[in-house]
């Protein structure tokens, strides 16, 4: 039993390494017995007497890549109206980790590059703002564009903004707005891909094709971003999906429509991630769909699962984890928090909308619906990234660059209100410098890329750029987190972060490799947790937090959990903080204690960092004001990774 | 100055005069027509098949022409009325697209030589990267809090004169990423362990251990076995790259141009505004 338990996770290892591997294609062929191949294969990848080179047979992602999959440029209509003046070029050029000049006249630079980058515009109006009126005067007859129109004529251009953002979700827009087939449209998304195309550069620096579709029903956030496998030959075959009908459309299902046409017609490869369940006002991962008002059926589930492996769990609008209402629990969980309502705040949030809005609440909603209808709808990976409208992708805590021009670095854009209606208001402050996202891929491609978000490969961060691995098994010892090659022990005897485990050995309970490594130039880590999931016997989901690994000389007590806080080493009044408490880096096995085989669960990794300046701190200091006294100004920056589930 | 009242009249005269000349004019041409051509049907019906990856239906394309007709009306109808005078942003679209057309007449394809001159004269950009391949022997900060200075020592020691084969199992601690880096770049390096630890590395020979270099993690002892140096590649190996960059320069050069020889027929005033701001606006 054992070693065939054995075999079959040395083989999910194998597969994945074959993905993006010839060498094992010809064994991946034959796949009729299971136990035989198994052993040769394994003995094929890793013999007993090592090869003379040490990098031989060493098929798996050795560093994960760094990225955005979510900047906006001026092609965005509302990114433009705030004063963006950065195209798609000069995105992919400053996230290369060249200085630009930003919209607002500063000079701005990442502190090292970004391994990749996808420019996400919104297909709505794409080039909406560069070609705006002069495609078309029909605008200016319309009582809104002569609004808009004299609004930034007079210098307004930020209420203009707000209220094109406000119109948008309302599906209030004039005629006139550019729309897929005409030639405004057309020119917007060939710059697109042609800004992509000349940046990319395979080995060094990915730059992917991709848009956003800003489905906004009611001012509810369902946004997704839709990214390409391909290059721009076949990107270019299509136009992007819209939401405004007739030809496009706000409903997530006819986007997996165009999106499976789109695939079959040209030949390419695709997928979605959405974001900013936070401002959906319970929409986003549904039981009963907004638009029928009915449960969620098999479709819906094939479809979301198929089309979406990825969600975006954090970035500038917020945090996406989890909410103090759901997890009470949770000592983490309020954090970097956008409750108060919708995305445009016309509508204020209520608790009980918030189930269906973060991450935690949704995977155990997957479990529940997978128990119902034979298909989890919400297995999705996570990863982090910016959503800035500014076209730079700069969300480290001193070096942040606002959600949009106009909150680029300024004494004043802590103050600002971000987003005011009569019902709420965001606050400048209340802008999250976040986030990024990790991907273990083999090498530095689209294709590799790609296919590593895929299988979910992949974990978020709120900025930094920690290293963290994760891998899940039913044979992982004690031993193995001393082993000099904690990759090669964790391939081979388990799967990484996204990926599955089933058939419990009897009496045996998963374990887990779990391990992290500071940002090299970041702060030290407080602790490494796992997040546990399950549904139970009586049909209701649970949650449970498990502190694998602290720092220092903190116990885990037998509850699972190390409630003595790390201690904070920041100095506000100078932004600044030291490393001398928490660890560089942390490794560990750990084993479920409560775990049952018949029941359905997921788990995920979240590394905490220790306290240090938020962005606030960094702008009081360097402009020498005051910030509100409600504005944080110290944060615990963090990273989640994909879930790996247990199905029995 | 715009409530003056012989002001207004001017204006408003003007706009009668022009709009009764330019009325007068279409009369004399034909009734205003607006033809939707076979060829635009087609395009609009492209243009959904773009979407939508099949033709548009009898509906549909009706849809769209309907649409079409009415943007068309609407643009003209405001064009005559003078909307897309003094509109910033038609203003910006304007001069966008005089760039786009300078840029469009500035590239046409570079010849062998161009391309072979303009790599020699900006070779920093094209060079690549040097790559290392090496073993590390590691020293956590973490685990060795206390104790890092006398271990360092002691693994100074162990591998004082040792060369490659040298097991290295017993010494130092596991690294997440492992121990041995093939052919990275120094800013991978730098991604891994940081700026200094990529610097420090960057100028060591290969073919012995050295160290301890430190980084954020720890301590590192580093045996390199291969240095790859970088180098300029031969044209053929970047020849896209070199394009690119070459029609980046040369897009630039012909938009300052086409600016500069338009600029030059105008004669150019800016006025002090009367405000207690005393600085000057320069026209661009």
């Amino acid at each position: 039993m054992k070693m065939q338990i054995l075999q079959r996770t040395s083989c999910a290892a194998l597969v994945t390494a074959s993905l993006t591997l010839p060498v094992f294609a010809a064994e991946q062929d034959v796949n009729t017995d299971i136990g035989t191949l198994d052993q040769q294969t394994a003995e094929k990848a890793f013999p007993a007497k090592p090869p003379y080179s040490p990098y031989a047979g060493r098929n798996f992602p050795t560093r994960p890549f760094f990225g955005d999959t979510h900047t906006h440029t001026s092609f965005s209509m509302d990114a433009g109206a705030f004063g963006a003046r950065l195209g798609p070029k000069d995105a992919y050029r400053f996230a290369k980790g060249e200085e630009v000049v930003a919209s607002s006249g500063q000079r701005a630079k990442l502190s090292r590059p970004l391994d990749f980058l996808v420019v996400t515009d919104h297909s709505d109006g794409m080039g909406f703002f560069p070609q705006l009126m002069s495609a078309d005067p029909t605008l200016l007859a319309t009582p809104q564009g002569r609004k808009w129109y004299d609004e930034i004529n007079s210098g307004k251009g930020a209420q203009a903004a707000i209220d094109i953002i406000t119109s948008f979700g309302k599906g209030q827009l004039p005629k006139g707005f550019p729309t897929p087939g005409t030639p405004a449209y057309r020119s917007a998304w060939r710059e697109t891909i042609k800004a992509a195309e000349e940046a990319n550069d395979p080995g060094r620096f990915t730059a992917f094709i991709g848009y956003e579709w800003t489905s906004n029903a009611g001012g509810n956030n369902l946004h997704r971003n839709v990214i390409w496998r391909d290059n721009g030959a076949k990107a270019s075959l299509v136009e992007p999906f819209t939401t405004q009908p007739p030809l496009g459309s706000p409903n997530p299902r006819d986007l997996w429509k165009w999106m499976a046409m789109c695939e079959e017609k040209t030949g390419a490869e695709i997928l979605a991630l959405a974001h900013n369940g936070n401002l959906s006002n319970g929409r986003m991962f549904p039981i009963v769909e907004s638009f029928t008002g009915k449960r969620i059926d098999r479709e819906y589930a094939e479809n979301r699962t198929r089309w979406e492996p990825l969600y975006e769990a954090t970035q500038i609008k917020g945090d996406g984890e989890t909410h103090p209402f759901l997890s009470p629990n949770d000592e983490f969980a309020n954090f970097e928090r956008w409750d108060k309502g919708n995305l445009d705040l016309t509508e204020l949030k209520k608790p009980e909308m918030l189930e269906f809005e973060y991450v935690r609440s949704a995977l155990k909603n997957g479990l529940k619906m997978e128990a119902e209808l034979g298909v989890n709808p919400y297995k999705f990976g996570l990863v982090g990234s910016t959503d800035a409208h500014t076209g730079l992708a700069a969300v480290e805590e001193d070096n942040f660059f606002g959600k949009t021009s106009s909150s680029e670095p300024s004494a004043e854009r802590a103050t600002h209100p971000f987003v005011k209606t009569d019902k709420a208001v965001i606050m400048g402050w209340e802008q999250t410098a976040s986030g990024y996202a990790a991907v273990w891929a083999t090498e530095n491609t689209r294709e590799a890329i790609f296919d590593a978000m895929k299988r979910r490969e992949t974990y978020a961060t709120t900025g930094p750029r920690m290293i963290v691995r994760f891998f899940g098994g039913w044979d992982f010892e004690a031993s193995d987190a001393a082993n000099r090659m904690p990759a090669k022990i964790g391939y081979t005897k388990g799967v990484p972060m996204g990926g599955d485990l089933s058939n419990a050995p009897n009496g045996k309970s998963p374990t887990f490799l779990v391990a992290a490594l500071k940002d090299p130039i970041g702060a030290n880590l407080d602790r490494i947790q796992v997040i546990k999931g399950w549904l139970g016997n009586d049909g209701q989901t649970q949650e449970r937090i498990y502190d694998v690994a602290v720092s220092g000389d903190r116990k885990i007590g037998a509850d699972g959990r190390s409630k003595t806080p790390v201690g904070n080493t920041v100095d506000v009044a100078n932004a600044t903080w030291t490393n001398t408490i928490g660890a560089g880096e942390m490794i560990t096995v750990w084993k479920d204690p409560d775990f049952d085989p018949a029941l359905r669960a997921f788990y995920y990794v979240r590394v905490i960092e220790i306290p240090t300046p938020r962005w606030t701190a960094y702008d009081a200091k360097y402009f020498g004001v005051a910030m509100p006294k409600e504005a944080p100004m110290t944060t615990t920056e963090r990273a989640y990774t994909s879930p790996i589930w247990y199905t029995p | 100055m715009l409530r003056e009242p012989l002001f207004q009249f001017l204006v408003l005269g003007t706009a009668l005069f022009g709009l009764f000349h330019l009325v007068d004019k279409k009369k004399a041409e034909a009734p205003e027509r607006i033809v939707i051509s076979s060829a635009r049907i087609a395009n609009l019906a492209d243009g959904f098949a773009r979407t939508w990856q099949r033709p548009p239906g009898r509906e549909e394309l009706q849809g769209l022409v309907d649409d079409y007709i009415r943007d068309e009306v609407f643009y003209r109808e405001g064009r005559a009325a003078g909307l897309d005078r003094d509109d910033v942003i038609i203003r910006r679209r304007v001069r966008q697209k005089m760039e786009f057309f300078a840029e469009d007449a500035s590239t046409p394809d570079p010849t062998e030589d161009q391309l072979a001159a303009y790599l020699q004269s900006n070779p920093e950009r094209f060079k690549t990267e040097y790559h290392l391949t090496f073993r590390q022997v590691f020293l956590s900060a973490t685990r060795r809090a206390d104790t890092i200075d006398r271990d360092s020592k002691q693994v100074a020691t162990a591998l004082a004169g040792a060369d490659a084969a040298v097991d290295t199992t017993t010494l130092g601690d596991p690294f997440l990423l492992g121990e041995e880096f093939k052919a990275v770049s120094q800013h991978e390096m730098a991604g891994v362990f940081g700026d200094g630890f990529a610097k420090r590395l960057s100028v060591m020979e290969p073919g012995r251990w050295q160290g301890p270099i430190s980084s954020s993690f720890g301590r590192h002892f580093v045996y390199v076995s291969e240095r790859i140096p970088g180098s300029l590649p031969p044209l053929d190996a970047v020849r896209e790259a070199v394009r690119r960059e070459w029609s980046n320069a040369r897009r630039l050069e012909a938009e300052q141009k086409l600016y500069a020889s338009l600029r030059q027929r105008y004669e150019i005033v800016v006025e002090t505004p009367p405000s207690k701001s005393a600085q000057v606006e320069t026209s661009r």
